[in-house]
């Protein structure tokens, strides 16, 4: 009973034992968010590639893609793993080079992509290309249609031209004159849509007021006109035309929104001569927890020399583990301070016990044991551990909560972006509490404070009673 | 009741060995009220805290109701405090950090479980209060230590060292460190005890003044019990007489 009034009064007198308190509050409160911010880009991160990605995907070694993807996808769905699917739909991606001016006359651009050909009605059920187009008609119902505003702007960019009556000849001598050119009107050549990535199409503008959302300024408008050149399939010669941007691609993940250009796959197999070839055959199952599992099938029906069979975290396997690693260290290097927390208990509970040699004496004098000494000051730091925890763990949580706010406040009082919106395409510092880590951190913190005040406790513990009542 | 044969002790420093105790023999009976004088040094508080098992003898025993005590394992000697023994010191020695009462409570505190504290914590609180209430402190039970005069804070600590009704009292210069009046006054309350409750005491110091009310002096003469009979006519003039001996 003494110990636990001692202990309670230790930490109500002892206003030194107050800066422990807010060391390890701080160390924990600095966890709680390092873990929540780091758990909650994680999260969305792989939110967002799973989002992007299908589930498992088969996939051909070569640009060159493999032949009859009706009969691969017959085979898959009678596989032994077949009931696990949802739906599948063939695509074809390679590199290409696109080209589009700004504005009639402005600069031209010339930049790498991905040009993804594919089937928007069975790539929507696959999931992962649809709900990131901009148009919700699209989102709906994706396709390669111009819209009537983009239709509007290819006629600008391309007026109609009168057509030739018939083959141009030489007038003989008697003959009448040829018919006026005015009329009639040839129909428009209107280019095949392009679905280009929003990043390809906008830039972020940098100018933008420190902490709010970045505005986009749009360099390709539906209906502009884009070069794509890329490679045939069975020759490696250039192939390109003319496409008409028909909608953005914004999945608000930079990678992809920077990069990818989607055409319709018919036409793509058409201009690299690869009729009724794919390079992937993308896979939605019905769990996706199953993926490692078809994935292991497929690859037992499609032979590894000419197929490839990915679930999506496997294509994406060195970012999430980058993620993952970059986490762990952030967690031991801010384990430090929770570290340097139990050094100063470490300190603080010396003096204190150099403090109290007297008090101890006078305990022993009465009958308390080594172990009940040793006891009130273990008592002590875990006391102070678990105030400093829980005060951490209210700081840290509140904290998380309102970070985007404090964000914008720092940036603003500071004139320094601390979170810069157009590296992730994050209009907000995502946040993901993890129970069971609040509760890791708390019992770690707990635990260093009471194992740094075990030094102190024991020598307080072996102080001869004697020694301790004449200390001066 | 408590009984010293050939008690040995000395205190060691690397190679230098300062000797305190060389071979004390002392008896105690129930009830008595002890005086043991000496100078300052002679090893009179090294002799009560050997009694008290707060320190270990070099050699030589010591019984308490016929059972050696000296050479209990700590746990034993930790319950022996605690149970027979109450200690009143020089300096009070109370807990800063607690009250008049809390400090009372303590050797209940410290003997209790937890459990057993919080069933019996009415009675042992009754107890306390009613013992603050008899030093004369019940006015100042939610008081801290350092809102006390010297002598209350010794009253509150006899109150203390007497919270589990042990057997034997063992004072340490009770007197030491308060004037003439109040010392008086907390001898007369030791006395009073004495008389009352059959405490048995054994109080240390070096003041011959104090000596007079109780019931046997010993002279603590260069580490050993001298036998001469102690003259209560006053510290110097005894003093002188004890160091003429030594030196002869």
């Amino acid at each position: 009973m003494y110990k636990l009034l001692l202990c309670g009064r230790y930490l109500l007198t002892r206003y030194l034992a107050f800066v422990c308190i807010v060391s390890v509050m701080l160390g924990v409160a600095t966890l709680i968010v390092v873990n929540s911010v780091m758990s909650g880009f994680s999260s969305k991160l792989k939110e967002r590639l799973h989002g992007l990605l299908s589930d498992v995907m088969v996939e051909s070694v070569s640009l060159e893609g493999f032949a009859d993807p009706a009969d691969k996808m017959r085979r898959i769905a009678a596989s032994p793993v077949g009931h696990l699917i949802e739906a599948m739909s063939p695509q074809i991606e390679v590199f290409a080079m696109m080209q589009f001016r700004v504005g009639y006359r402005g600069e031209l651009i010339t930049r790498p992509c991905k040009l993804i050909g594919l089937d928007p009605d069975s790539r929507a059920k696959v999931g992962g290309f649809a709900e990131f187009l901009e148009n919700p008609r699209n989102r709906q119902r994706p396709s390669f249609a111009l819209s009537e505003e983009a239709q509007r702007r290819q006629l600008l960019l391309h007026p109609p031209l009168p057509e030739l009556p018939g083959p141009l000849d030489f007038a003989r001598p008697g003959e009448p004159p040829p018919p006026q050119w005015d009329t009639p009107i040839a129909p428009p050549k209107v280019a095949r849509g392009i679905i280009v990535g929003h990043a390809i199409a906008t830039y972020r503008d940098k100018n933008a007021p420190l902490g709010e959302s970045a505005r986009d300024i749009v360099l390709l408008h539906p209906g502009d006109d884009v070069t794509i050149t890329t490679v045939g399939a069975q020759r490696l010669q250039p192939v390109y035309d003319r496409f008409a941007v028909c909608d953005y691609f914004k999945s608000e993940m930079s990678e992809y929104d920077a990069n990818y250009v989607f055409v319709p796959l018919d036409y793509l197999q058409r201009l690299r001569t690869m009729e009724d070839r794919v390079t992937s055959i993308q896979i939605r199952l019905k769990d996706p927890e199953q993926a490692a599992a078809v994935r292991d099938a497929l690859q037992r029906i499609f032979p590894a020399s000419t197929y490839q069979v990915h679930t999506w975290q496997d294509k994406q396997g060195p970012l999430l583990a980058a993620i993952g690693i970059e986490r762990n260290l952030l967690n031991i290097i801010l384990f430090m301070i929770i570290v340097v927390a139990g050094f100063g208990i470490l300190a603080i509970f010396s003096m204190i016990v150099v403090e109290k040699t007297r008090d101890i004496g006078i305990l022993k004098s009465l009958g308390a044991t080594t172990l009940g000494i040793m006891s009130i000051f273990v008592g002590y730091g875990l006391l102070l551990g678990v105030v400093g925890a829980a005060l951490g763990t209210v700081l840290g949580l509140a904290i998380t909560d309102n970070i985007n706010e404090i964000e914008r406040f720092i940036a603003r009082s500071t004139g320094q972006a601390i979170f810069p919106r157009d590296v992730y395409y994050f209009n907000m510092i995502p946040t993901n509490v993890q129970p069971g880590n609040v509760v890791l951190i708390n019992v770690g913190a707990i635990l260093t404070a009471v194992i740094f005040s075990v030094a102190p406790a024991l020598r307080a513990a072996t102080l001869h009673p004697v020694r301790a009542l004449r200390y001066e | 009741m408590l009984k010293v044969q050939n008690l040995h002790k000395a205190y060691r420093r690397h190679a230098t060995v300062v000797p305190v105790l060389a071979g004390v023999d002392l008896e105690v009976a129930a009830g008595e009220f002890l005086s043991i004088i000496g100078a300052s040094g002679s090893g009179k508080s090294t002799l009560l805290h050997l009694l008290g098992t707060l320190d270990r003898p070099d050699s030589g025993s010591i019984y308490l109701d016929g059972q050696r005590i000296d050479d209990l394992p700590p746990r034993q000697r930790d319950r022996l405090r605690n149970q027979k023994f109450g200690f009143i010191f020089q300096f009070y020695h109370l807990l800063p950090e607690l009250t008049a009462l809390e400090n009372v409570l303590t050797p209940a505190m410290v003997g209790y479980s937890l459990c057993g504290y919080w069933w019996s914590r009415r009675e042992l609180r009754r107890r306390a209060i009613g013992l603050l209430e008899r030093v004369g402190l019940g006015h100042r039970l939610s008081h801290r230590p350092r809102e006390l005069s010297g002598g209350e804070m010794q009253r509150c600590a006899i109150a203390r060292a007497l919270m589990l009704q042990p057997p034997l009292l063992l004072a340490d210069e009770p007197t030491g460190n308060l004037d003439a009046h109040t010392g008086g006054q907390i001898i007369a309350l030791l006395r009073q005890l004495n008389r009352d409750a059959g405490l048995t005491i054994v109080m240390v110091t070096h003041n011959l003044d104090l000596v007079a009310g109780t019931d046997r002096v010993v002279r603590l003469v260069a580490g050993r019990i001298d036998s001469a009979p102690v003259s209560h006519r006053g510290a110097d003039h005894d003093y002188a007489g004890l160091h003429q001996r030594q030196a002869g």
